[in-house]
């Protein structure tokens, strides 16, 4: 009869093995298939718990108008939280602006069949995600200035777990149509498809 | 009867076949296993990316000894486990009332509304019960060879 240890040695083998084929896997994926070994998902509201923030008053005082058009609805910033929900409406009127960053948080894969026109892609799931947002940080983008982030709408958290990570590099405006992509096509706006904005 | 060569090579087939065919589709979208992982809301997040690289492979590579008849009694053993655990992921979420897609044969495309999925968790416990029977009676069947 086998004693319990050449389970234990056996089971170790076969560990060993997935550990393996999944590192040599891994290092050939491509940048859409790859993935870190250790991931990044913030729970919702663990990073506005973690960063430090100056004051919503501080903030507004400092970016008042925010490069809105005069008259228009005005997003202020909200140091307090990684993101707030906005309707369809107001997703609407800020792509009307033409200034708004739209990021597209969903794989790129569904990206490619089609997106908001101008949004650009930030796949949350994909390994490339995080030196996307530092090389977002780095053009110099206005962080109080309003920036739209949407996935599928319904539970998809791919939006929010993107908010989290601009809040941790500092935006804190950033607005989540919470609606999403169905919500865009139901409503006829414009939509690109490729792998272009 | 149960513990039969016969009824025991061809349940460690079904049971490899599943495994392996489950491991591939996941293999191939380690990212989207990854969403599906976080979903359930169980695995802390700094660990979600290695489950959702390894998991799959061990599936496989289980599944191929299995299917080999190579150490077919650790293979049966650690199937049996992934099995538990599936299922009593399955059933927090359940008990939860928190509809996840399963995940086990990789990311689904298919729209579902929560009541749907709700309803295809049940299934799929049940589907993971049956399997998880195939798996007790590969280590039956082999047990008793063992004392012959």
């Amino acid at each position: 009869m086998r004693s319990p240890r050449s389970f234990w040695l056996e089971a170790a083998g076969f560990l060993f093995l997935a550990f393996l084929a999944a590192g040599i896997s891994n290092a050939f994926a491509g940048a859409e298939r790859k993935l870190k070994w250790a991931g990044s998902y913030e729970q919702k509201g663990a990073a506005a718990a973690a960063a430090v923030r100056p004051t919503a008053a501080a903030a507004a005082a400092v970016t008042p108008s925010l490069g809105a058009p005069a008259g228009a609805k005005m997003f202020p910033p909200h140091p307090d939280k990684a993101s707030l929900d906005i309707t369809g409406e107001d997703v609407v009127e800020l792509h009307g602006r033409k200034t708004v960053p739209f990021l597209d948080a969903r794989r790129s894969s569904v990206y490619r069949d089609g997106h908001i026109a101008g949004a650009r892609p930030f796949s949350v799931w994909e390994s490339d995600v995080d030196d996307k947002v530092k090389a977002f940080f780095a053009e110099g983008t206005d962080q109080s200035a309003p920036i739209v982030v949407y996935c599928s709408g319904g539970t998809c958290e791919d939006s929010h777990m993107l908010a989290e990570k601009l809040y941790l590099v500092g935006f804190d405006n950033v607005l989540i149509y919470k609606d999403g992509y169905p919500d865009w096509v139901k409503r006829g706006m414009p939509v690109s498809k490729g792998n272009e904005p | 009867m149960l513990a039969s060569e016969w009824l025991t090579v061809r349940v460690q087939f079904v049971l490899a076949a599943f495994f392996v065919v489950a491991g591939l589709a996941k293999i191939a979208d380690p990212p989207g296993f990854a969403h599906e992982i976080h979903n359930y809301g169980l695995v802390p997040g700094a660990f979600v990316n290695a489950m959702a690289l390894v998991l799959p492979w061990l599936e496989v590579i289980t599944g191929v000894a299995l299917f080999l008849g190579m150490a077919r009694r650790t293979a049966a053993r650690i199937l049996g486990i992934l099995l538990i655990v599936f299922i009593v992921a399955l059933s927090i979420n359940l008990a939860r009332g928190k509809p996840v897609d399963c995940g086990c044969f990789g990311v689904s495309t298919v729209q579902k509304t929560d009541a749907e999925r709700l309803k295809d968790m049940k299934l799929v416990i049940l589907r993971d019960v049956g399997l998880l029977l195939l798996a007790a009676q590969i280590l039956y069947a082999t047990k008793r060879q063992e004392r012959i």
